[in-house]
């Protein structure tokens, strides 16, 4: 997995590739927890490189949503490849993540 | 056909887990989102062996067995630790709001959702855990 961060008007844009995993799920939590504290509010998260997620990766993306919801803040999701939708939606978290297509959509 | 993998409890092992399902999927030239799905299937059921499995610190050793056939992938775990029936589990409600949705229980739920056909043994001191999905 490799996590990248970037300014994106008033969004910060996270962009996630690679596998997101029981064996890697702590590095993310760490730096998104990190981002929250230090008072980013208003998260899009780029998955248009992440090809593999499993519950551990739900449970960080979970996380972060109730943290910056309870905050006021928006925790937004963009770019899913085919595989990773077909998870969410069984999990059910198309229903309470916002999932845009693309980037632009989800900064706007 | 058939493929045997053994690990050992220790959640580095699923770096190698993923890499021969990769392997195999490309020798049985199984679509990518079946390997994708065969991978979180074993992850999840893997994790929670070696997460939930043993009340000692010694090394245990987990056997995943996979075969193919024209339309079937049978994918079977076992394993010594204790007694755990993920058929017994109670599904995780998926309509709760953000504030009370809870993570517990999904990968199990995974499981069930993705694969066909699942039957859970135990046999003397093994769980055997058995999988079917059709290839599409």
């Amino acid at each position: 997995m490799e996590v990248t961060d970037v300014k994106k008007g008033e969004f910060l844009v996270i962009n996630i590739s690679g596998r997101l995993d029981t064996s890697n799920y702590g590095e993310l939590e760490k730096k998104l927890i990190g981002f929250i504290e230090s008072g980013d509010k208003k998260i899009a998260v780029d998955c248009s490189g992440l090809n593999y997620i499993s519950s551990s990766g739900l449970r960080v993306l979970l996380m972060a949503l109730k943290k910056i919801t309870a905050a006021g803040g928006k925790f937004h999701l963009c770019c899913l490849q085919d595989n990773i939708r077909e998870i969410f939606e069984i999990a059910g978290f198309t229903s309470i993540f916002r999932v845009f297509n693309t980037l632009d959509e989800a900064i706007a | 056909m058939e493929k045997h993998l053994s690990i050992v409890n220790q959640l580095a092992q699923l770096d190698e887990l993923a890499m021969a399902i990769e392997g195999i999927s490309e020798e049985w030239e199984l679509p990518m989102s079946l390997s994708m799905n065969l991978n979180l299937v074993l992850e999840e059921l893997v994790t929670n062996i070696i997460f939930y499995g043993y009340e000692d610190t010694s090394e245990h050793q987990i056997d995943i067995r996979l075969e193919k056939n024209d339309h079937l992938i049978m994918m079977q775990i076992e394993d010594d630790a204790k007694e755990f029936n993920p058929l017994l589990m109670a599904e995780p409600n998926i309509e709760n709001s953000i504030e009370d949705r809870k993570i517990g229980g999904l990968g199990i739920f995974f499981v069930r959702k993705i694969m066909e056909e699942v039957t859970y043994k135990r046999d003397g001191n093994k769980n055997i855990l058995t999988m079917t999905k059709s290839i599409e």
